[in-house]
C-alpha cells in the first residue's frame, strides 16, 4: 500500500489548474445531473402547456357553441390535467437532496426516486392514452352527430373494429412508454442498482 | 425604492427585490470564498475526474459539475466536518451518480488504448507506474475506486466509512480485496 501512496502522491497526474475566473464562470453553467436535467425538462414541459391552456382559454371564449368550441373546452381540460401531472413529477424530483448525503445512502435515495419517477411516468401514460381514446371518439361524433355516430358505433362490426383498436392503441402505447423509459433511464438505473447491491 | 406610483400588488416583488440587494455584498463575499476553496483544493476534484472519466472534454464537464454541485451544498456546508471529507462526499457523490449515455462503450474503448500505451515492462518510470496505477484502478468497480482513492490520499478508515456509507470493519474488508486485485492487475 505504502508503495501504492508513492507512485499515488509523487507522480500525481499533470492537470491544467483552473483560474479563479474559469470557476467563477462555472458557477453560472448549467448541471448536468440527471435529477436537474430532468426538472429543466418538466419545467419546460409545464410552462408550454401553461401557454398552450391560456390560448385555448382565450380562443374558447370567443367560439360560440358548436363543435369546435366544445373540442377546444375538452382540450383545455386535457391541458389542465397535464399542469397537475407536471407538477406532480416536479414534485417527485424535488424530494431528491441526494449529494450531501454518504454514498450509500445519495445511490439509495436516486434509485428511489427514479423508480417512483419511472413508475409514475408509466401510470399516467397508461391513463392517459385510454384518454385520448376517448376524446378520438367524442371528436368523432362531434363532427358527425351524436345520434348519427351512436347508429354507426352500435353496429356489430364497428362495435368489433373499435375495441380492436383501443386495445391495440393501448398495447402500443404502453409499450412504446415502457420501452422509451427503459432506452433513456434504464442502463442508468441498472447500474445504481448494481452499485448499491456492492454495498449491501 | 417604494414609491406612490407603483400598484399595490407589485409590493411583494419590490420586497424580494430589496431583500435581494440588501444581501447581494453577502452572497458576492460567500462567491469569493468559495472560489478560493476551490482554488486550493481543485487536486482533488481533478484526480476524481481522471479517475471516473477517461475521456478530456467529458472530464472537463465532471469538473464543471462537480464544483456546480459543491456551490449548491456550499450554504449548508457548517464546518463539523473537515473540508476535504466534505468535498470527497459531494464530488464522489456527483461523479459516481452521474448520468452517462453508452457508458460500457466508452469505457471498454478508452481502458483498451491506455493499457496498449502502458508496455509489460516491470517499468522504473515513475510515469509508467502512475499510467499502470491508474489503469489497474479504472477496472475497479465505481465504489473501490472512490474508496481506494481515499486510501492513497491517506484519509482514515474511519472517514472514509464516513463517506462511503459502510461500518469501519467493512472498509478493512474490502481494502484488502481492493489490494489483491491491484496486485494482481499491476503484477500479473
Amino acid at each position: 500500500m505504502e508503495e501504492l501512496k508513492n507512485i499515488w502522491k509523487n507522480n500525481g497526474p499533470e492537470f491544467q489548474p483552473k483560474d479563479e475566473g474559469e470557476i467563477a464562470l462555472m458557477l453560472k453553467g448549467r448541471s448536468m445531473s440527471i435529477i436537474d436535467k430532468l426538472k429543466r425538462n418538466v419545467w419546460l414541459e409545464l410552462i408550454f402547456t401553461v401557454a398552450v391552456t391560456i390560448v385555448l382559454l382565450i380562443y374558447a371564449t370567443t367560439l360560440e357553441t358548436g363543435a369546435l368550441k366544445w373540442t377546444s373546452i375538452s382540450l383545455l381540460l386535457l391541458f389542465i390535467a397535464y399542469s397537475f401531472y407536471y407538477v406532480k413529477k416536479l414534485m417527485l424530483l424535488n424530494r431528491f437532496s441526494g449529494v450531501n448525503e454518504n454514498i450509500r445512502d445519495n445511490i439509495a435515495m436516486l434509485v428511489e426516486n427514479l423508480t417512483d419517477y419511472v413508475k409514475f411516468y408509466k401510470r399516467s401514460y397508461a391513463i392517459l392514452y385510454p384518454i385520448y381514446f376517448c376524446l378520438g371518439i367524442l371528436f368523432g361524433a362531434l363532427e358527425r352527430g351524436t345520434g348519427e355516430y351512436i347508429e354507426y358505433l352500435s353496429r356489430p362490426r364497428n362495435l368489433f373494429y373499435l375495441l380492436a383498436m383501443a386495445l391495440l392503441f393501448f398495447f402500443i402505447s404502453t409499450w412504446l412508454a415502457s420501452w422509451y423509459l427503459k432506452k433513456l433511464y434504464g442502463t442508468h438505473l441498472d447500474k445504481l442498482k448494481d452499485l448499491l447491491n456492492e454495498l449491501k | 425604492m417604494k414609491s406612490n406610483s407603483i400598484p399595490v400588488i407589485f409590493f411583494p416583488y419590490l420586497r424580494l427585490i430589496q431583500c435581494k440587494e440588501r444581501h447581494a455584498p453577502l452572497v458576492i463575499a460567500e462567491e469569493k470564498k468559495f472560489i478560493s476553496l476551490i482554488n486550493d483544493h481543485q487536486g482533488l476534484i481533478h484526480k476524481i475526474c481522471i479517475l471516473y472519466e477517461n475521456d478530456p472534454e467529458i472530464r472537463n464537464d465532471l469538473f464543471q459539475e462537480i464544483v456546480l454541485q459543491l456551490w449548491k451544498s456550499f450554504s449548508s456546508f457548517r464546518g463539523e466536518a473537515k473540508i476535504t471529507t466534505w468535498m470527497y462526499r459531494i464530488a464522489l457523490n456527483t461523479a459516481i451518480s452521474r448520468f452517462r449515455k453508452q457508458t460500457r462503450l466508452v469505457k471498454t474503448e478508452d481502458l483498451r488504448e491506455l493499457h496498449l500505451n502502458i508496455s509489460d515492462s516491470g517499468g522504473d518510470d515513475p510515469e509508467e507506474n502512475f499510467q499502470k496505477l491508474q489503469w489497474a484502478i479504472l477496472q475497479l468497480s465505481e465504489i473501490e475506486r472512490a474508496m481506494i482513492m481515499m486510501a492513497l490520499e491517506e484519509i482514515p478508515y474511519e472517514e472514509i466509512a464516513e463517506t462511503v456509507g459502510i461500518t469501519q470493519n467493512n472498509v478493512r474488508v474490502r481494502m484488502n480485496r481492493i489490494r489483491e486485485k491491484l496486485k494482481k492487475l499491476m503484477c500479473p
